[in-house]
């Protein structure tokens, strides 16, 4: 290899690597749920689901930061393994919907733009969403190697 | 003695299928992250708010309020399914030092609890009444934190543990 990775020689980097992946994703899903929890009538139901998710935006946004960078790290440890997975790769699609949903009809049902079974509807999908990732993280481990 | 009971337990044909199935472990485990997700956030948004970082237009007392049953149903979730994690390799697991740590830190979290429960969290209409949140709540917010990251990471690196021969699987 011409520049050996220093993520594959020190091999205490990727357990606090995925330290911060857990704690990163933990922060920003968790976050997501008390909102989407909040759509569904529990929770903090004092505040308006849209003052829930503007008071811990930057807490979700940082939290998704260092889990997306940490997980960028812990990818480069072993590509070839990670983008012939199966799990890997369904795991990336809920991710990108994820986020794209989000940032959309989420965002649209926090404005008010949607009537509240709709916004039920919407957080029911979000959970299942943010939910499907850490499946897909988990079984990259379980799953048979390659794409066959 | 206590080795004993939990070779007994790990035995038990619920926990040692659970340990020989190749797909029920895993999900156990993702449905553990989950449940920490969920906790580890309302954790988050109490300790912010007791820091006066967050949702300060709020009262202490309402986000307490509002979060003391949805954290204890989102602990009882991730409790179970870590004891079910536990439960298929208990003896495994009793000899892991990092397991040890995360034991300890959650009865510290126990003791955080008793110490500040007077204080802070019992009664929290008392906090609201000063302009800024007091010292003692910031101080309880702050250990908390810090406790709770702690397990975290501990539960990650038991894996990093290599388990001792001679285990008594059936």
């Amino acid at each position: 290899m011409l520049i050996e990775n220093p993520l594959s020689t020190s091999p205490g980097a990727f357990p606090v690597l995925e330290c911060l992946h857990i704690a990163g994703f933990a922060l920003s899903i968790g976050i997501t749920a008390l909102v989407d929890f909040r759509l569904l009538g529990f929770g903090l139901r004092t505040q308006t689901p849209a003052q829930i998710a503007r008071a811990f935006e930057w807490w979700a946004l940082g939290g998704l930061i260092v889990a997306v960078f940490s997980g960028l790290l812990i990818f480069s440890t072993d590509p070839d393994m990670y983008y012939l997975n199966w799990s890997f790769l369904i795991k990336m699609a809920c991710l990108i919907l994820a986020i794209a949903f989000n940032y959309t009809i989420h965002r649209r049902a926090l404005s008010g733009g949607l009537s509240p079974a709709a916004g039920r509807l919407v957080a029911c999908i979000s959970l299942v969403l943010w939910v499907s990732v850490i499946f897909g993280g988990v079984f990259i481990a379980v799953v048979r190697p390659g794409l066959a | 003695m206590l080795t004993s009971w939990l070779i007994w337990l790990q035995n038990l044909e619920p926990f040692s299928d659970l340990r020989s199935s190749a797909y029920v472990y895993p999900v156990v485990l993702a449905l553990h992250l989950s449940a920490i997700s969920l906790f580890g956030a309302m954790i988050v948004a109490t300790d912010l708010r007791l820091l006066g970082w967050a949702l300060r237009d709020g009262s202490i007392a309402d986000v307490i309020g509002r979060l003391r049953w949805p954290k204890r149903i989102g602990f009882l979730l991730a409790a179970t399914c870590g004891f079910l994690l536990f439960s298929s390799k208990a003896e495994e697991y009793y000899y892991n030092s990092f397991f040890r740590t995360k034991i300890l830190l959650l009865i510290l979290v126990a003791i955080h609890a008793l110490v500040f429960r007077r204080s802070v969290y019992g009664d929290p209409a008392e906090l609201d009444r000063a302009p800024e949140s007091p010292a003692r709540a910031k101080v309880a917010a702050g250990l908390s934190l810090f406790l709770w990251l702690g397990i975290l990471c501990c539960g990650r690196y038991i894996g990093y543990v290599e388990g001792r021969a001679g285990m008594h699987f059936k």
